[in-house]
């Protein structure tokens, strides 16, 4: 089976754990700060609803932790675990965006059939 | 509505710990995603969807939780699904009662056997839902003494005091049966069967009371892994159980309504009606939707226990 290195065992880079890490590289946010930054930076626009139950899962697993909090919002900030496993995430995205990257490099453009016959 | 009220209302939508912990927050930002005008359909659906979600991963059935997550899940949703599949039995065997009575002597033979293999699987489906209730009993007695018994204090209360109104409207109907002709329990005392509806309506609130404070129970037993995979395979004989006992039910049904069509249509003997009786059309749907609710469940278990194998020791 294949080992959970994951933030969220799946390593898809529009994974809303994956995504709420990312965020919180560059420092602590609260809610509507994270969804702020995802849609600018992922062009991912995250429900409210996705976005607590991912926070909730992340802090479950100690990956993110709640930095006091201001009025009725609280910041979250990425943990060390966090930071690891953000780490791990990356390093196994990027060995494929390098494989598929070689490998489109080494093959031609596939050809594209037309309705008219082929191409 | 404002933003306001329209978060509150849907903050309460998660299990109350969830929203003890992350509800204040989770106001705060859909209040900041509205900007003072009304909150998307979008974001709103979004909150419900996450709401149930958290509920079903509250009571141990988190669809994409750990492996053990959803093998229980997938346990506790046939045991809910035998729960509904109970109810339909019970509406056949009410409504199958004197089938042989009326039925010619010379066709009895295949309706006898559906039925007395949906008797057996029914007994057998019982004794495997109980066997699997039994072997989580340990893990029960542990949960108690670690102090688990005020989180599942609420659901067992409301089903032992159900229980007990139920015993006491069973002994004052037993009571009151006693006193009235074969005639009048058979639904010629209007009062009679009111109140026998009333008590089949609170027998069906017993079983359902049980069942919810089994799956509030369930979900919050630290279970070994060689358990869930033996409450695993219970699971899929369960759900395999109903599969069977559909397929009785239907065979039995085709088979009365061609020696028996009368019966089923409610009529004298040798007249004959249509056998699409209201009675078992519903039951029948029942039988099927608690079948697949089932299915779905073992299936849901199923999948998970590649897993729990890979993770070795229990």
């Amino acid at each position: 089976m294949k080992p959970k290195t994951g933030a969220g065992g799946r390593d898809r880079p529009n994974d809303p754990t994956v995504l709420i890490l990312t965020s919180l590289a560059s420092g602590p946010k609260h809610g509507y700060g994270l969804l702020q930054d995802i849609e600018a930076f992922a062009g991912v626009q995250l429900g409210p609803g996705t976005l607590y139950g991912a926070i909730s899962r992340l802090e479950d697993r100690g990956l993110i932790e709640a930095v006091g909090a201001a009025g009725r919002r609280r910041p979250y900030r990425l943990s060390r675990a966090g930071a690891d496993v953000l780490d791990a995430t990356l390093t196994g995205m990027r060995a494929i965006v390098d494989e598929g990257t070689a490998r489109r490099a080494r093959s031609p453009a596939p050809r594209v059939a037309t309705a008219g016959g082929p191409a | 509505m404002s933003s306001l009220r329209t978060a509150r209302i849907l903050a309460w939508l998660y299990p109350p710990m969830w929203r003890e912990r992350y509800g204040e927050e989770l106001e705060a930002l859909l209040a900041e995603m509205s900007g003072g005008g009304r909150l998307p359909w979008r974001a709103r659906v979004d909150v419900a969807r996450a709401g149930g979600r958290e509920r079903l991963r509250a009571a141990g059935l988190d669809p994409c939780g750990a492996p053990s997550d959803q093998a229980r899940g997938g346990i506790l949703l046939v045991l809910v699904s035998w729960a509904v599949f109970v109810v339909a039995g019970t509406l056949v065997q009410k409504f199958s009662e004197h089938w042989q009575d009326v039925t010619p002597s010379h066709s009895q033979a295949l309706p006898s056997g559906a039925y007395a293999g949906l008797v057996a699987v029914a007994v057998c489906g019982t004794v495997l839902v109980l066997a699997g209730i039994g072997w989580t009993i340990p893990a029960l007695v542990a949960f108690l003494r670690d102090g688990g018994w005020a989180t599942i204090r609420r659901p067992v209360i409301t089903a032992a005091l159900l229980t007990s109104l139920a015993m006491v409207a069973t002994f004052a109907l037993v009571v009151w049966a006693h006193g009235l002709t074969g005639r009048q329990r058979a639904g010629h005392d209007t009062a009679y069967a009111i109140a026998f509806g009333a008590w089949a309506l609170l027998g069906t609130a017993c079983l359902f009371a049980w069942t919810v404070a089994a799956v509030a129970i369930g979900g919050r037993l630290s279970l070994r892994d060689a358990t869930l995979r033996l409450e695993t395979r219970i699971a899929v004989a369960v759900a395999a159980s109903m599969g069977a006992m559909t397929a009785a039910t239907a065979v039995w049904w085709l088979a009365i309504s061609d020696s028996a069509p009368w019966f089923l249509a409610g009529r004298a003997v040798g007249e004959g009606g249509s056998p699409l009786a209201p009675q078992m059309v519903a039951a029948s749907a029942l039988m099927v939707f608690a079948s697949l609710l089932g299915v779905a469940g073992s299936r849901g278990a199923l999948r998970a226990l590649p897993a729990l194998r890979s993770h070795g020791l229990g």
